[in-house]
């Protein structure tokens, strides 16, 4: 890679390895999730303008974008495919790493934040699902909510914490809506930015 | 004379740029209107309508776009013109005599009831009062039966 003469490795910063260039190493599944993330992010904050947390107002406000609002279907629809999308990404980014043993050493703490990453991530899907507001919505949280109840003590408690009271019919409380919106991307972002300067930090993608 | 342009890296690269930006620009216009949208605007569920109304005519658009008002032998009605399919707003065909849903087509008849198409339920009828000046106040918010006179 280093002595090609091609228009990818003219763009390439000087301190980036030529190594890294090889894309059926990693596949680029990171780079893909982060992108994937990117755009969730900006089309979520679109969608935060129209969107109304709630019992009653959840699911009427997804259908009056998609149907409605100008370009709210396309933003919607993006929103949605990016994050099925990041979901699959993230996982196989993770047997990537499994496969190419790149969770030893030295690159074992980076292995975790991964491991927490991912979790965010699926907490992230689980919760943008609930906030449809659709009786299927409905019906996740209540599963959800009595899986926490089973804590003996801080279940019922940690429920409240985490999903507020959603009802059957529609698992959309303002509760929900904060920790998708802002909590959980915010921790996401934090890590994601420290997972990417841990990789340079522990020595950078290195081919076989 | 003009300087020759010159097809470097540097200034395809540049022109990258440009197009990159210029392509970014197209984002604007459906983004102000995304945003501009008034469409989930909390509107009051009642609906004036003042405009003197009889037997001979058909059905009469109010200052609601969806909310329409018509006068036969039994008296005043109201109706809605959300397609009880998925929500899309129908359009009254006076020649036809029919309510059309541009969405997946399902055609009402001139009462609301459903003819074809994937519609399950008659479009709604709401409440219609008077007021003491004579205009006609739409209830939206209250769904009367497809008998219901004022």
């Amino acid at each position: 890679m280093r002595d090609q003469k091609n228009f990818v490795n003219h763009i390439r910063p000087g301190f980036v390895p030529s190594g890294a260039l090889s894309v059926l190493y990693t596949f680029c599944l990171g780079g893909l999730s982060f992108l994937a993330f990117i755009v969730l992010g900006i089309t979520g904050l679109l969608l935060m303008f129209h969107y109304q947390p709630g019992d009653s107002t959840g699911f009427s406000s997804i259908l009056t974008i998609a149907s409605v609002i100008p370009y709210g279907g396309v933003i919607r629809n993006l929103h949605y495919w990016a994050g099925q999308l990041m979901v699959v990404t993230v996982n196989l980014h993770m047997f990537r790493v499994v496969w190419t043993r790149s969770y030893k050493s030295p690159k074992q703490l980076n292995w975790l934040v991964g491991v927490a990453l991912l979790t965010l991530i699926l907490f992230l899907d689980f919760t943008g699902y609930l906030l449809i507001g659709s009786q299927e919505s409905g019906a996740a949280a209540t599963v959800a909510v009595n899986i926490l109840g089973l804590i003996p003590g801080l279940g019922t408690g940690l429920a409240q914490v985490l999903f507020g009271e959603p009802s059957a019919l529609s698992g959309s409380t303002l509760v929900m809506y904060v920790w998708h919106c802002v909590a959980l991307p915010m921790v996401a972002l934090l890590l994601q930015l420290y997972h990417f300067w841990r990789i340079r930090r522990d020595g950078g993608v290195r081919p076989l | 004379m003009p300087k020759q342009l010159e097809w470097t890296r540097r200034s395809v690269l540049r022109l990258a740029w440009v197009g990159i930006i210029a392509a970014s620009a197209l984002t604007i216009e459906p983004l102000v209107e995304y945003l501009t949208s008034k469409e989930d605007r909390l509107r009051s569920p009642l609906v004036e309508y003042n405009k003197p109304l009889d037997e001979n005519n058909d059905w009469q658009n109010t200052a609601n776009d969806r909310v329409w008002v018509k006068q036969d032998s039994l008296g005043v009605m109201a109706l809605v013109a959300t397609c009880t399919h998925l929500g899309c707003e129908v359009n009254y065909y006076p020649e036809k005599k029919e309510w059309l849903c541009p969405c997946h087509g399902s055609i009402y008849d001139v009462e609301g009831r459903p003819v074809s198409g994937p519609a399950p339920k008659a479009l709604h009828r709401v409440a219609v009062e008077r007021k003491p000046d004579g205009a006609l106040i739409i209830n939206t918010s209250k769904q009367v039966g497809m008998d219901t006179r004022l």
